[in-house]
């Protein structure tokens, strides 16, 4: 019954418009307080090492940094004109393209919103001119945005593994297939919708084009072999693989495609501009645009990690009364089998992703629903898979789809019309749901087949 | 974002504020990117160098959270909020600053409670890798019965909390006064997220 005091706190508060991160602080709090004799430095304590003693959060502020740099820098306009140039001869080319390119960001960078505002606010102001319709735009980009937590690297796999002790590297290798999945189905339902509705296509982009479009790009989507290629060839940790990718984005940023910072409107090849202006290479750093960007991913993170530091204090107190053991008790009583035990996770985490944001969501119920599917003979992996695919839900249906938020300020329209222009691509956003809870080959494969199965420590 | 229209007389503190969290972010990742290529570069690892960033990393947080109330930018549900009158969504809006301000004070007893040994009886205790710098020694004085520290004394990182909280405390103190003078409706971050609107022109290339 307590539990249900805690919870109810939570949301009671969260309603009343007090932020997230403190409405989960203070009812974990009061919760301790009131029922254990835990002292209030020992919560000052939890909260402290929630930065200090998690390497694996390390990694959030860097694919943050790396993702401003990105999106300031101009590597978004690269990837989307690549897009075009691969696939916008398709029928409604340029909204298959506008997926397309928020799978490739997505691969850059590891969150959602990111990706909206940097494809988005190119794409469907592109998109509008060519006769396709506002709300149109808007639905299918919002929707591809999501991909931005699925296809690796993403936060809220990061999250995830912190929370439950698996390896983020899993997660990343887990979440390639489902996102090109996910990415496919978008496509082939624009491709239907444009066949239906017969909408425009670009004219097919000539050789010359592709290639000169594809070496522009390369220079950011190189980022995807950094990433990737030096995790798994163990060069370095996750952590370290995103400040790296954050000290390449800042150079790519300003000294390659000179969006930003001393180097900007300078014409010329970057070396060229460089031998005209060289001390730029010390006053980057002390740029204004280089202040800027650091700053907005410094509030990021910290908007972000202040919730999951405080969703970590509620976690402490959910295992401090064993409620992820109760809860398993209660579900194995019932005859809960792994096809049931997964259909409850997805309403918990539907319902809880309308209130919450999703990495702190994620930091509540991963330790509530794990020691279950452990029970039950359910993959790590496979269940990190398919919470990022409900969060990705999560993101673009009210009240608190952040996606939404975000579509509404890039495509200028109201929440409400964005809601509207979204939901039926949330069907196919379902579907695929559907198929990742159920076909755990697609989330496993991969790592299991690069990195040997998964050895799963019990607890 | 919602709150700054007049110029205030304080927008100094915001340029100190708003560079210090770029700097804290800044160094973290430079120092992580160091450390990197000082393992493959120079076959050493800088010892100092994670524990420097996790301790530059409860600070990037602790502390940036008392400005991120400041400009409003924390998360929250605003469905309520939005769908009430004037009248009962300002008092909504001192409940949650209410709220905000039990949790600060919680919280600040308890940093206070955890930080303070650290300065009193337990002055001697040390983090694991980062050097205690010269310039410093001299709390050793004060603090330490004068016996100098090799490695940073405990209490210097963690001096984060009491700090964080402190500030964060006061600046919900002054958005609760901001809605009681009708300044401000409410302590989470607006949804018309204006700042992201800043969408570059449309390239000609797209068309």
């Amino acid at each position: 019954m307590s539990v249900v005091f805690l919870f109810a706190m939570v949301i009671l508060l969260l309603l009343i418009g007090v932020p997230i991160a403190v409405s989960l602080g203070l009812s974990s709090i009061i919760f301790l307080l009131v029922y254990s004799d835990t002292s209030l430095a020992s919560v000052a304590q939890t909260l402290f090492n929630a930065y200090a003693g998690h390497y694996t959060l390390l990694a959030i502020p860097f694919f943050i940094l790396a993702s401003s740099f990105m999106s300031t820098g101009g590597v978004a306009q690269r990837i989307i004109r690549f897009a075009i140039a691969s696939v916008g001869h398709l029928p409604g080319g340029l909204a298959i393209a506008g997926v397309f390119a928020c799978m490739l960001f997505a691969a850059l960078s590891g969150s959602s919103p990111a990706t909206v505002v940097a494809v988005g606010s190119i794409v469907i102001a592109g998109m509008r001119q060519v006769g396709y319709s506002k709300e149109f735009a808007a639905g299918i980009i919002c929707n591809a945005g999501t991909l931005g937590i699925l296809i690796p690297p993403s936060i809220v796999m990061v999250v995830y593994a912190a929370s439950v002790d698996v390896s983020v590297g899993r997660m990343f290798l887990a979440g390639v297939f489902p996102g090109l999945v996910a990415g496919l189905m978008l496509m082939a339902g624009v491709l239907v919708v444009a066949k239906v509705r017969g909408l425009p296509s670009q004219p097919r982009a000539s050789l010359g084009e592709f290639l000169g479009a594809a070496r522009d790009a390369a220079w950011g989507l190189f980022l995807i072999v950094i990433i990737l290629g030096g995790i798994y060839g163990g060069i370095f940790t996750p952590t370290e693989a995103a400040a790296v990718a954050a000290i390449y984005a800042f150079f790519i940023a300003n000294f390659v495609y000179r969006d930003m910072g001393p180097l900007k409107d300078i014409d010329g090849s970057a070396l060229g501009a460089l031998a005209r202006k060289p001390l730029a290479l010390l006053s980057v750093w002390f740029h204004g645009d280089t202040r800027a960007t650091l700053f907005e991913a410094g509030k990021l993170t910290i908007m972000l990690l202040f919730i999951i530091g405080n969703a970590l204090l509620l976690k402490h107190v959910l295992t401090e009364e064993r409620i992820p053991q109760a809860i398993t008790e209660v579900m194995l009583a019932a005859g809960f089998g792994p096809v049931m035990f997964l259909v409850v996770v997805n309403l918990l985490l539907l319902i809880g992703g309308q209130f919450m944001e999703p990495s702190g969501l994620i930091v509540i119920v991963a330790p509530l629903v794990f020691p279950i599917a452990i029970e039950l003979g359910i993959d790590p992996i496979h269940l990190g898979i398919i919470m990022v695919v409900n969060m990705e839900i999560g993101m673009i249906t009210p009240p608190v789809g952040l996606n939404l938020f975000v579509t509404a300020g890039v495509a200028q329209m109201s929440v409400m019309n964005v809601v509207r222009a979204a939901l039926p691509w949330v069907g196919i956003m379902f579907l695929f749901l559907i198929l990742v809870t159920y076909v755990p080959i697609l989330s496993t494969w991969l790592p299991t087949s690069l990195m040997g199965p998964e050895i799963i420590t019990s607890r | 974002m919602s709150n700054d229209n007049e110029p205030s007389p304080l927008a100094w503190t915001d340029h100190i504020e708003e560079t210090l969290i770029a700097a804290l972010l800044g160094v973290m990742t430079l120092v992580t990117f160091a450390n990197v290529i000082a393992r493959y570069v120079f076959e050493s690892n800088i010892l100092w160098a994670l524990e420097v960033t996790v301790f530059l990393f409860a600070w990037l947080v602790l502390i940036g959270a008392s400005y991120c109330v400041k400009i409003g930018a924390h998360l929250g549900v605003d469905i309520v909020i939005h769908s009430v009158p004037e009248g009962p969504r300002r008092i909504l809006g001192l409940l949650a600053v209410a709220a905000s301000l039990a949790f600060c004070i919680l919280v600040l007893i308890g940093a206070w409670q955890y930080w303070l040994p650290f300065v009193g009886e337990r002055a001697w205790y040390e983090v694991n890798d980062i050097f205690m710098p010269n310039a410093l020694q001299f709390l050793a004085g004060w603090l330490n019965e004068g016996e100098r520290w090799e490695k940073l004394p405990r209490f210097i990182p963690y001096f984060a909390l009491p700090l964080g909280i402190t500030l964060l405390t006061f600046r919900f103190l002054q958005a609760g006064w901001r809605i009681l003078t009708g300044r401000q409706f409410s302590i989470i971050a607006s949804h018309e997220v204006e700042e992201v609107l800043k969408a570059p022109p449309l390239e000609d290339r797209i068309d």
